[in-house]
């Protein structure tokens, strides 16, 4: 891609997201005009002018219910599409996604012990839940990590299998659990199968660094991963430190995936076809892959969210059903139309 | 930049792939590296480019050993075009050789105006200039090819490793693809190693050639020393003809097949051909390959089918050159000829000197053997004896059995020795039957 169409690309991305955004505020149970809702989020985050003609109930429900809400999803999102940018690049792997090396699995078993300790024993502290789930997750890539490591270098095709290994076999201690759950199960089955409900500024501020600090990394490593397309002899040989880079690769993206797991729970399908779509558009090159994920990401899944929320009102359907129900249809169309085209 | 390898050994498991290898390579030159399949030549090259260590022994560039060099150091240093270069990403030609400048680019730098002349000029020194804005993936394997060492020129090296950069091209493109590595070495200065598969290639274009075989050293030095009829077969297990160059005297392989064969010891079918003039080679050969004992009769000293039986390590019966079959060579004729199952005659040329080969052929008839007598272009005349030679001819296709084709021939030759040897089977079995 030029640079031209790199800015027209960015720009598209961008004003979709914005427009995204404020629409998605603006959707509800209690009809808010765009423009109000645009006002009320535009005054409360520069604090440049107040929005005195707007009851306080509805300023109080954009900012303190919906936005952050809406927020959380463009987070998560951008998070899962940018995981999934570098595994399928990291891995060479078209099938890769940001949990097939277990890190969601991880958070799965963290979040379950989580929420067994709090509704069996009554044992409790705030924000339990996605720590628990963050240290599963890190355990998970830890024990992955360790278990695909052969005389210090890290094989692509080892690191895939113990990731799958060990999938499953965590898959089975959900189900372990879950059993030892009984009537309790329905809160972790919502917790599976991913979603955005009550949830505040406070998983906002948990999952942002994550975020920073991980995009800025995988930024800097975009033409690494270029090369790294290559194959890792010829990365090797074009002065790329194929085993460091892999390893940092490794821990970043699966610390991003870590923290939007473990406050969104498994919301499938968007670090998978996400970097697809987008690369159908801007080719290879993770340059562009990688911030352009992001923002369609970002994106796909606040409208994902508008449709878990709204489909069903008032009742809400788990954003991770909406994802696949939308993620799957959309991956077999492109495999059918775009056949040549489906490849990293 | 001089590359020195010194004792250098890799161990895979138990099995021991490289064994003490040990040469220098000078600067600015190309050496090719030749060996059988598995001989360890590719594990050779990855250990000269750092992508394996070697168990034990150590590779010096320049000044510095390799191990010394930083990743980046080493890529501004020695760029690699490896054999299997097909990868399945979308990526232009022009994006794929700027990966030649990231070992010269900071994790926060971009690519600048410089790095963009310098992949110009290495596509214009490859002819990829067109090439630019097309998808590698959607290249021929030829131009694939030139990509790739476009991208190793962008990387701006003093050495230059190619894993067999020809092996799957045809001739136009192999011989473009060495022209153009040779200019980078005799008009650059860059030291090229480079894995061949094809002898006569390597010979021609390399200044040196080092022969591997089971990880070790065989032979090395100029393409004369190391391209020699005793070495090749060592080391391949074939036997081949070695002749220099027709233009430019660098050492030629000739494949002999089927001669191989004519060393074991086993029973084979016996084909005795009468030939001259140029009338037997192909015969000779063809009959070698299918697997026959196949002598030849009696041949002027010189003659091409004297030459060919010779190459072909035939028992021949051969006259002095330019002179008439004696009586001494006739009858030693008719001895190998009564051994024989089958007497091919080829289209020779009838002159007063080769009429007793005639004679012999009609001997053969008489005394049972089959006689094939092939005559691919009647309406030729090959007479040159005034008739007599026309009338001896007629008497042995009489006697015998007319073959107008090649083809033909080497059928009829199967059918009856398949036949000959069932028969054999079968009287070895009545014999048995009523012995017991």
């Amino acid at each position: 891609m030029n640079r031209k169409n790199k800015f027209l690309l960015y720009s598209l991305l961008l004003s979709v997201l914005v427009l995204s955004v404020v629409l998605a505020t603006a959707i509800g149970a209690v009809a808010i005009p765009p423009g109000e809702t645009f006002r009320i989020i535009l005054a409360r985050l520069t604090g440049l002018f107040t929005v005195a003609d707007i009851p306080t109930s509805t300023q109080s429900i954009i900012w303190n219910l919906r936005f952050p809400r809406v927020l959380l999803g463009l987070l998560i999102g951008a998070s899962l599409a940018l995981a999934g940018v570098s595994f399928q690049g990291l891995l060479r792997n078209p099938l890769a996604d940001p949990f097939t090396i277990g890190v969601s699995s991880g958070a799965a078993v963290g979040a379950t012990v989580a929420i067994l300790l709090r509704q069996v024993y009554q044992f409790n502290f705030p924000q339990m839940v996605p720590l628990f789930a963050f240290v599963g997750a890190f355990l998970a890539m830890f024990f992955v990590y360790n278990l695909a490591k052969i005389g210090g270098q890290v094989p692509v095709v080892t690191l895939l299998l113990a990731g799958v290994v060990v999938s499953s076999f965590l898959s089975a201690v959900i189900s372990l659990l879950m059993v030892f759950a009984g009537e309790n199960m329905q809160g972790i089955f919502f917790w599976l199968s991913g979603g955005l409900i009550m949830r505040s500024w406070t998983e906002i501020w948990f999952v942002l660094p994550y975020l920073l600090i991980g995009s800025v990394i995988l930024y800097t490593y975009a033409r690494d991963l270029n090369v790294l397309l290559m194959g890792e002899e010829a990365a090797l040989t074009l002065g790329v430190n194929v085993e460091r880079t892999k390893k940092i690769l490794l821990v970043t993206a699966s610390l991003v995936t870590a923290a939007a797991v473990s406050v969104s729970g498994m919301i499938g399908f968007v670090g998978l076809i996400i970097p697809h779509a987008v690369r159908i558009v801007t080719g290879p090159d993770h340059r562009t892959l990688l911030p352009a994920s992001a923002l369609v990401g970002a994106s796909f899944l606040i409208w994902a969210d508008v449709v878990a929320r709204t489909v069903m009102a008032p009742k809400e359907i788990p954003v991770g059903i909406i994802t696949a129900f939308v993620g799957a249809p959309f991956f077999i169309y492109l495999l059918r139309k775009k056949k040549s085209e489906i490849r990293l | 930049m001089k590359i020195e390898i010194q004792d250098i050994t890799f161990t895979y498991g138990s099995h021991k792939i490289l064994d003490n290898i040990t040469f220098r390579i000078s600067s600015g030159k190309f050496v090719g590296v030749i060996g059988p399949n598995g001989s360890g030549k590719t594990t050779f090259l990855k250990v000269l480019s750092r992508i394996l260590r070697p168990t034990a022994g150590c590779v010096t560039l320049g000044e510095q050993l390799l191990e010394q060099f930083s990743q980046k150091e080493l890529a501004r240093t020695m760029a690699v075009v490896s054999q299997d270069t097909n990868s399945g990403y979308q990526f232009t030609v022009e994006d794929v050789v700027l990966m030649g400048r990231a070992p010269y680019l900071g994790r926060f730098q971009s690519e600048s105006i410089a790095d963009y002349e310098i992949v110009r000029q290495a596509l214009e020194v490859t002819g990829c200039s067109h090439l630019k804005d097309r998808y590698i993936t959607e290249l021929s394997g030829g131009e694939r090819q030139r990509v790739m060492i476009a991208r190793a020129l962008a990387q701006q090296p003093k050495v230059l490793l190619l894993d067999e950069p020809t092996s799957h091209l045809d001739i136009g493109y192999q011989q473009e693809i060495l022209d153009l590595v040779k200019r980078l070495s005799t008009t650059e200065g860059i030291t090229v190693v480079a894995v061949l598969h094809d002898l006569n290639l390597a010979a021609y274009y390399c200044h040196e050639l080092v022969l591997v075989q089971q990880g070790k050293i065989l032979a090395c030095g100029l393409p004369t020393e190391v391209v020699t009829a005793e070495n090749i077969e060592k080391v391949y297990g074939t036997r081949v003809l070695v002749s220099p160059h027709p233009v430019f005297g660098t050492p030629q392989v000739s494949l002999l097949p089927g001669m191989y064969r004519q060393s074991k010891t086993q029973q084979l079918d016996h084909i005795h051909i009468i030939a001259g003039g140029g009338s037997g080679g192909e015969l000779m050969r063809d009959l070698c390959d299918s697997g026959y004992y196949v002598t030849a009769g009696v041949l002027s000293i010189g003659d091409s089918d004297w030459e060919a039986a010779r190459a072909l390590n035939l028992p021949v019966i051969s006259e002095a050159p330019f002179s008439s079959v004696s009586s001494t060579r006739h009858q030693e004729h008719l001895k190998m000829l009564q051994k024989a199952q089958a007497v091919v005659l080829a289209e020779i040329p009838l002159g007063h000197g080769n009429l007793l080969n005639l004679e012999a052929a009609l001997q053969a008839a008489a005394a049972g053997i089959k006689v094939y007598v092939l005559e691919e272009k009647p309406e030729q005349n090959r007479d040159f004896t005034g008739g007599e030679g026309q009338k001896l001819l007629r008497q042995v296709k009489e006697q015998g059995i007319l073959i107008t084709e090649k083809a033909q021939l080497y059928r009829a030759l199967a059918e009856q020795l398949r036949l000959n040897s069932s028969l054999d089977d079968l009287s070895k079995e009545t014999n048995s039957a009523s012995s017991g």
